[in-house]
């Protein structure tokens, strides 16, 4: 078997399809939705763009398909320098968009590291559990695998990126799960680290940070102020009513009543334009999507597949329900965006990758 | 959904697999947590939500309507609308940041001289959450509108606006009979009537009719965008302005009068004999109606309030005075009547008139020596008419006074009408049969209790000139919507008559013709070529005062032609001493105006 050349028909036969329809369910919904917005130097753009993006996407997925993710955690160190490298490269040559630091300029593109370090993430915490030093899986693999998470948490908080970095410790907790971790070590750990709270409350959050989670907690604190975006959001699903106000009734949206329509509150848009019932369409591909991937996971033959598509599952999981948990009222505001419904290049790219990563580990289930 | 999540691994059960299936119902969990929330969200308070929505894209924009206009008889504008400027504050586009919002306010601070704590007051008090925009000033010059606009980018949520405007022909022109026109106050806008910066009229006929020149105010319901910027009209409704009304003021006998009136404290009424018409009211000093309208500051307000002037006063209805020798006229009619005096009846007059041991003077020292009754109508002698009123009877002269609407209210629509007052006989003692004999003297020429007002006067003197016809003061002949036509009218109202034989009535005429025309007391309103008659009255302000130094109210009350009178002249001036003297010379210039300056002035304007 090749790399890329000749697919081994078995391979072949365990594609999962309701997993790549539902994908392709995601990406029409996005495309559709970005199309009515209007942004951009004209009409359609940022949809087209998307498109694009997806098309490259694929490419990605299937290179990532067809190769062995094994070989893949073999390189994992490598890749996680990498995506390290890129982390800190923000602060050399990064693009400012309001007053973050997280872009970097790559040629006509402008790539977002701390998005590329979460696949390098998923694939180092595999490596790490599923190495020999980590065994039997105890505080010895807590010790190790903290370095793991400190040191990117660090670098990308300071961007500062604190939706990124808090995606990690769900994804890093899931993995430790899954590997087999004792609970109550883990138990023991989450308590050490809810009386941690205060000193990261006041030391590592920023003064807007601890506005937006004073603000998720009273709303109408200042409602022209930080909480503007949650109320905005939430005017705009809830008049979605049941069935929607269709694209030329949307106009929290058209009107731009909505910020950050077309990344990180999308979903608001979507919700204002088709309601309850096309929020529930929505919903349903996400839960296929997760549902498949934790399936990916269950089935796996071998840990190493097995972490990998529990990573993957994780990272997807929690974006999404972070992402709408926030936006619909539920959780604080954090900058994460809504994998394959936002619009952003290297968001896209990632998210297929990954699931090129799970489609990876289910073809070679049987191996 | 079919999971198979045991497809893998049939045979071993490992702890691993079972973690996955309670991590993948957990994140289940969190779906459905998801959309309970949105079932909250979207059904249960979506129609909430769909008006925060409406609320947000939608903005409610006014356009003032603009007020009725008032014109004269002749179809000439009393009053008029211009276009004037208005500085307003969109609270909502204000800068957020209180220091930057600050800094905005103190440049406007500057360039349009409003004092930086009043913007700030206003600002305070307004929900930031406001689109509605707060009024700053009203009637902006061009020079500072010109500012506003050349610093706009730095004054966020700064706007002017262009409203209709009262505009006058000079700045005290008919103040009082007009009214001025201001901003609802606090306590108007608690009758729920009036919105806040309603132009409301607040005296004169402005408050009078109101309801009828107040407009209806149109509105534009626009789609906006998140910054606010138009994007959409969605529903207009064209302003409706409000009702025509048509007075019975003569714009240029009005001003006629008030040019006459220049330098004097006092009032001029005058009026159509034939049916009441008011065609001029004047009451001088006047306010400056310009300044009231709009936003007037309160050192130039309380100094208005406190002059001791009393400019906001209007004294040809709110102002009571002695009639003094005018009177003579109704004390005369009532002897003729009740023959109980004649045209031929003479005295002796010496200057002065004993009555036990009081003496009352005459105004000539030396007495005008033997005078019939005419002669004393013409040279206005105290001495006959002491004499006469004692045998006329205080009972016959207070019935005369009364039926010519003496000392009772006129009913002109202004309202806010002094009664005047003729002493009733028991006035005095609530025992005493009838009047005190002094009472009786003092009340023959017009002193004493005996109180009026010009407008009483001006009606008592259309009666004389009509026969005895008391017509109502009438100020507005109609009014008309532009839509509908008229919509209310007046054509008069009569509300008695005096009934004195033919013979009397012509010795009136005839006396008071004398007045004026045969070396009489009224010499000084004598127009040669227009048979003017009349009576001057001196005004007693208090006892033994004396007209030469100044004291008294002048009085001079006129008609003509004496053939088919068409005016009726009453002029007052406070503390302008003799009414021949001051206030008939005063009736001559208007007389002048109305009858012999019409085609010079018609001229002018044509």
């Amino acid at each position: 078997m090749t790399a890329l050349g000749g697919i081994d028909r078995r391979l072949l036969q365990n594609v999962d399809w309701p997993l790549l329809g539902a994908m392709g369910g995601l990406v029409v919904l996005s495309a559709t939705t970005l199309a009515s917005l209007h942004i951009g130097r004209a009409g359609g753009n940022v949809a087209l763009r998307q498109l694009a993006w997806f098309a490259l996407g694929l490419l990605a997925l299937l290179i990532v398909a067809s190769i062995d993710y094994r070989r893949l955690v073999r390189l994992a160190p490598m890749f996680y320098v990498i995506g390290l490298a890129g982390l800190v490269t923000v602060f050399v040559l990064g693009r400012t968009v309001s007053g973050a630091r997280r872009w970097i300029l790559i040629g006509p593109m402008s790539v977002q590291p701390s998005e590329v370090f979460k696949i390098c993430f998923v694939l180092m915490a595999t490596w790490v559990l599923t190495s020999r030093w980590a065994q039997p899986i105890g505080k010895t693999t807590l010790a190790l695998t903290a370095p793991v998470l400190a040191i990117p948490a660090v670098l990308i908080i300071k961007q500062p990126d604190l939706g990124t970095a808090i995606l990690l410790v769900p994804v890093l907790t899931a993995l430790l799960v899954g590997a087999g971790i004792r609970l109550q070590l883990l138990g023991g750990l989450a308590l050490a680290g809810l009386a941690a709270m205060p000193v990261v409350w006041f030391a590592a959050l920023r003064e807007y940070q601890r506005e937006r989670i004073l603000v998720f907690l009273d709303p109408f604190r200042d409602p022209l102020g930080s909480a503007y975006n949650v109320i905005q959001a939430k005017i705009a699903i809830g008049s979605g009513q049941l069935l929607g106000k269709g694209v030329a009734g949307a106009t929290q949206s058209r009107l731009a009543f909505l910020p950050e329509r077309h990344t990180d509150f999308i979903f608001a848009v979507f919700a204002e334009t088709w309601g309850f019932v096309g929020c529930l369409v929505l919903l349903t591909c996400y839960a296929l999507l997760l549902l498949r991937g934790f399936d990916i996971a269950a089935t796996a033959r071998e840990p190493v597949g097995r972490l990998i598509a529990l990573g993957v599952t994780a990272l997807f999981a929690t974006q999404v329900l972070v992402n709408v948990g926030m936006v619909t009222g539920l959780l604080p505001v954090v900058g994460v965006p809504l994998p394959l419904m936002s619009y952003g290049g290297t968001s896209m790219l990632v998210s297929l990758t990954a699931l090129g990563l799970l489609l990876s580990v289910r073809m070679r289930q049987f191996q | 959904m079919n999971l198979n999540l045991r497809r893998g691994l049939p045979t071993r059960r490992d702890p691993g697999q079972k973690r996955i299936i309670t991590m993948s119902a957990l994140v289940t969990v969190g779906l459905m947590v998801i959309v309970c929330q949105l079932w909250y969200l979207q059904v249960l308070e979506g129609g909430r939500f769909q008006e925060a929505s409406d609320k947000n894209r939608i903005r409610i924009r006014p356009i003032a309507a603009p007020r009725g206009i008032l014109f004269d008889r002749n179809g000439a504008p009393l009053v008029d609308n211009r276009p004037a400027f208005t500085l307003s504050l969109i609270p909502r586009e204000l800068d957020r940041d209180p220091d930057k919002r600050d800094a905005a306010l103190g440049r406007l601070s500057a360039l349009v001289q409003i004092p930086f704590q009043e913007l700030r007051d206003v600002v305070a008090k307004t929900s930031s959450d406001s689109f509605l925009p707060v009024r700053l000033r009203r009637n902006l010059s061009m020079e500072e509108m010109q500012k506003v606009e050349e610093w706009k980018l730095e004054l966020p949520g700064v706007i002017v606006e262009v409203e209709p405007q009262r505009v006058y022909p000079n700045s005290r022109f008919a103040a009082h009979l007009l009214g001025y026109v201001r901003e609802a106050s606090d306590d108007q806008l608690k009758q729920g009537r009036y919105r806040r910066g309603d132009m409301v009229g607040q005296s004169g006929l402005e408050r009078l009719l109101d309801e009828f020149l107040r407009g209806k105010d149109g509105g534009e319901r626009i789609e906006v965008d998140a910054m606010g910027r138009p994007m959409r009209l969605i529903q207009s409704t064209e302003p409706h302005p409000g009702a025509q009304v048509v007075t019975t003021i003569d714009r240029r006998i009005q001003e006629a009068s008030e040019k006459a009136m220049e330098g004097h404290a006092g009032a001029v009424v005058v009026m159509d004999p034939r049916n009441g018409d008011v065609l001029a009211m004047v009451s001088t000093p006047a306010f400056e109606i310009d300044r009231f309208t709009g936003s007037i500051d309160r050192d130039a307000w309380l100094r208005v309030m406190k002059d001791p002037e009393f400019p906001m006063l209007n004294r040809t209805i709110q102002s009571q005075y002695a009639p003094g020798s005018i009177f003579k006229i109704v004390v005369a009619a009532a002897g003729l009547q009740e023959k109980t005096l004649t045209p031929a009846d003479r005295t002796y007059c010496n200057g002065e008139f004993q009555l036990g041991t009081w003496t009352f003077k005459d105004w000539k020292r030396e007495g005008h020596g033997t005078v019939d009754t005419l002669d004393a109508m013409r040279h206005s002698c105290n001495v006959f008419f002491y004499q006469a009123g004692l045998k006329i009877g205080g009972a016959a002269i207070t019935k005369y006074a009364a039926a010519f609407g003496l000392g009772q209210a006129t009913g002109i629509d202004l309202g806010t009408e002094k009664f005047g007052l003729i002493p009733q006989p028991k006035s005095r003692l609530r025992k005493a049969p009838a009047f005190q004999a002094g009472d009786i003297v003092n009340m023959s020429i017009g002193q004493g209790q005996v109180l009026v007002t010009p407008m009483q006067v001006a009606r008592f003197m259309a009666a004389v000139a009509n026969g005895g016809v008391l017509w109502k003061p009438r100020l507005v002949q109609r009014i008309e919507r532009p839509e509908r036509g008229v919509v209310w009218s007046d054509s008069g109202t009569v509300t008695g008559h005096v009934e004195l034989n033919a013979a009397v009535w012509a010795f009136l005429r005839q006396s008071l013709w004398a007045v004026v025309n045969d070396g009489g007391t009224g010499a000084g309103a004598r127009i040669p070529g227009l048979d003017i008659a009349g009576k001057t009255g001196t005004a007693q302000m208090i006892a033994n005062s004396r007209a030469d130094k100044g004291q008294d109210h002048a009085w001079f009350a006129s008609f003509a032609p004496v053939k088919d009178p068409e005016v009726v002249v009453v002029v007052l001036v406070e503390r302008g001493g003799k009414g021949g003297q001051v206030a008939a010379p005063i009736a001559r210039k208007i007389l002048n105006a109305i009858f012999f300056e019409k085609v010079a002035s018609a001229e002018l304007q044509g």
